[in-house]
């Protein structure tokens, strides 16, 4: 009795521990060879996600490739696809950012396919200055995302109340800031409660008053972080915010009120990107316009990034339907759909004459036009070109400076310690 | 217990030697001839049995606690970025790093008065409150679902859910202050380096309040009604009642209640990250946030592992301690 008792004891162990290993999902490389998996970021809209759906059938109809899309939450996308990609279990295609924080990161570890042969083979029209953020060791690891710009939206219909006339250099910016504070609205809805915000604040301040120049020797290590043009971009903030142009505490406003305070007309502008022009299409019904951040000498410039864009993984078997999804992903016929239903702006050349937009996002689309054009360049969007390491200490010292936490000088030098890791 | 360890069966009739009473000598124990009451067989069969019913545990103790252990060293003593599949071994210097990371210093300053206050204020509101219940019959279900009610909620909602609270733009509580005439002390609750930590932890012994109202309620139950009236005869006060007759009594549960409060105090994460992600500027970062957006944020798997396990290293004392002394209490007859 006792020995079997024993038996039996011990196979159930086993057998338990046996089922506990059985547990693992099956590995994604496996299978038909004609589905592959594409793994995205989830939209701010639901519905977006439906409409991708819908456009990724008629690939599927007209390749005979079936593709399983999944989206993940932004904040769990790292640590998922990370783990994914390193187990072989990753999805066959996934969107992801191009900068070295990003992409780098894994094109470093070897998780990447190398896409530079498919470049020439399906000779993709891709912006040169767009291939530049997806090459790594002179490999190209992806198809560069969607191009995006950060400037200020102003509310055209308080300004004119207001008798206010456009910005044209800071100090406009200043004098139009104080007539809208004096009239009891806060007149920059700028948030940072998030922290990731802080990137895009100081983005355009620097971008305005260094230009793409200068903003190129601080991001290869020519100039230092803690330079005198970071320190007067930083201090900008904290002098607008000392000056009441920002809300009370912007630390503590969230990106979607910030947005609704703007929306609901209780702030006279608002420090973004033109991702966000559909939503204020949506819930706007005044007019709208979209301006640089001024420099002190003129109008300055909008900061200018690429959003996330397709890549393979380097463990995929089924590079052939992969790379076919991609070519599709690249295709006249899919940039103009992204366009007119996702708001967003391929990195290649989209006929847009005909295209169904609003006017705010046709500026977008002229504006972006030029990212390649180097007579009217651009600024950039710092944070998806540097690392994870300085990304936090920028996103953490814009929150230092406007809380008082620390002074412009000494979050520029952590920015400089930080650059140098 | 079977059958096996109360009654002899035939067979050790017929082979036990006699029994000698007291104590069994364990030298002799050692020695492999039959020493014990039982014979060489049964004894056997009931270490067999003591291994099978074991292995069990000892399956998931080895799964769940030895393998992550083992696995969180490891990681600690190389240099591990989340991707690299052979990291490079570092020895001990992920942890003499963290010694000298003032972020380090400052999440555990954050930490130490999350443990204080967020072991105290629960205590102290939550013992208040079950002795004003103590005696209160009509509605008691009513008032003990509606405070116990917090505990059972998801932080994270509750996380989100009083984010919109301390909301500048939208939340009530600016409002509130604004209608009584308190309009001044409005602030950017969770934005204000000020007051973010201590507006996290209000919401957090909100959640927890209720937990240690209902353990002190059921421990009053049990105080000895009989020793608290002879008190009131002898002329006590409130206050020397609550101290010399029924703290003593409840004090096992008080001390337990004490411990799961404390040691959440240590591995805080949830409702800091829900509500400010350890910001603004790190002004509510603890040492579980930090490992989080180290190994996660940063992709220092490594470093972020050595944090959690000097977090595990600084709780473990504390709670042993507070285990022992519940021990001994309960042992000396002491408490509910």
């Amino acid at each position: 009795m006792h020995r079997s008792t024993f038996r039996a004891t011990t196979a159930f162990a086993a057998l338990t521990l046996a089922a506990a290993g059985c547990t693992s999902a099956p590995p994604s490389t496996g299978g038909d060879d004609d589905s592959i998996r594409y793994l995205v970021q989830q939209p701010e809209d639901p519905a977006a996600l439906e409409l991708l759906e819908e456009h990724i059938a008629e690939f599927e109809k007209e390749s005979g490739i079936s593709v399983e899309l999944e989206a993940l939450p932004m904040g769990n996308m790292r640590t998922v696809l990370q783990t994914q990609l390193r187990s072989g279990d990753g999805p066959d295609v996934f969107s992801w950012g191009s900068g070295p924080g990003y992409a780098g990161a894994l094109a470093e570890a070897g998780l990447l396919y190398d896409m530079t042969a498919a470049y020439d083979e399906y000779d993709w029209p891709i912006y040169d200055f767009a291939k530049e953020r997806v090459t790594f060791d002179g490999r190209l690891i992806g198809v560069p995302g969607e191009m995006e710009t950060i400037g200020l939206f102003y509310n055209k219909t308080m300004f004119a109340d207001l008798g206010i006339d456009e910005p044209k250099n800071l100090a406009d910016l200043k004098a139009a800031a104080e007539t809208i504070r004096d009239a009891g609205t806060v007149p920059i809805a700028a948030s940072d409660q998030e922290g990731w915000q802080g990137g895009h604040l100081l983005s355009m301040a620097l971008s305005s008053r260094i230009g793409p120049d200068g903003m190129d020797s601080l991001l290869n290590g020519e100039t230092p972080w803690d330079s005198p043009d970071v320190v007067a971009a930083l201090r900008i903030w904290k002098d607008f915010h000392e000056a009441g142009y920002l809300p009370e505490s912007p630390t503590s406003i969230s990106y979607d009120s910030a947005n609704s305070m703007f929306y609901a007309g209780k702030a006279a502008m608002l420090p973004t990107g033109s991702w966000l022009i559909g939503g204020i299409n949506r819930n706007t019904d005044f007019e709208v316009g979209y301006i640089p951040f001024p420099a002190e000498d003129g109008p300055g410039m909008f900061s200018a990034g690429l959003g996330s864009g397709p890549m393979i993984s380097a463990g995929s078997t089924k590079t052939e339907a992969a790379l076919e999804f991609v070519d599709f992903l690249v295709s006249p016929a899919h940039g103009r759909w992204t366009i007119e239903n996702m708001g967003t702006i391929p990195a290649y050349p989209v006929d847009t004459a005909k295209a169904d937009v609003s006017p705010l996002f046709a500026q977008v689309i002229e504006d972006t036009s030029r990212l390649d054009d180097s007579k009217n360049p651009l600024g950039y969007n710092i944070d998806v070109l540097t690392t994870d390491v300085f990304n936090q200490a920028m996103w953490d010292g814009v929150q230092a400076v406007l809380t008082g936490q620390q002074n412009a000088e000494q979050v520029a030098q952590t920015l400089e310690t930080s650059f140098q890791k | 217990m079977s059958r096996a360890t109360t009654a002899p069966t035939s067979h050790t009739r017929r082979t036990a030697a006699p029994v000698r009473s007291g104590r069994p000598r364990a030298g002799r124990l050692r020695s492999g001839a039959v020493r014990s009451g039982q014979p060489r067989a049964t004894r056997r069969a009931q270490t067999r049995l003591g291994i099978a019913l074991t292995i069990p545990l000892m399956a998931m103790i080895v799964t769940f606690f030895l393998v992550p252990l083992g696995s969180a060293v490891y990681y600690a003593l190389v240099d591990f970025n989340g991707i690299n599949p052979q990291p490079p071994f570092v020895g001990a210097d992920n942890f003499v790093e963290l010694f000298g990371d003032p972020k380090v210093w400052a999440a555990l300053k954050n930490n130490a008065i999350w443990i204080v206050l967020g072991t105290a204020a629960p205590l102290a509101i939550g013992l208040g409150l079950a002795l004003l219940m103590w005696a209160v019959r009509r509605g008691s279900i009513f008032y003990r679902v509606a405070f116990f009610f917090p505990y059972v909620l998801p932080q994270v909602a509750i996380g989100v859910v009083w984010g919109w609270i301390y909301d500048p733009v939208r939340g009530w509580l600016n409002q509130a202050l604004e209608t009584v005439g308190l309009g001044s002390l409005a602030t950017g609750w969770l934005g204000n380096p000020d007051t973010a930590l201590y507006a996290v932890l209000g919401t957090a012994v909100w959640a927890t309040t209720g937990f240690v109202f209902i353990i002190f309620l059921s421990a009053l139950r049990n105080v000895d009604m009989e020793l608290v009236e002879a008190s009131r005869l002898d002329g006590t006060n409130p206050f020397q009642r609550l101290w010399h007759i029924i703290l003593p009594q409840i004090m096992p549960v008080f001390l337990m209640v004490t411990t799961i409060t404390l040691i959440g105090g240590f591995s805080v994460f949830d409702i800091i990250f829900i509500m400010t992600g350890g910001g603004p500027a790190g002004a509510t970062e603890v040492l579980g946030t930090y490992a989080y957006s180290s190994a996660f944020q940063l992709n220092r798997i490594s470093y972020g592992t050595a944090l959690a396990l000097v977090i595990t290293v600084l709780a473990v004392p504390f709670a042993v301690g507070l285990n022992r002394l519940q021990r001994r209490l309960s042992l000396q007859g002491t408490g509910a």
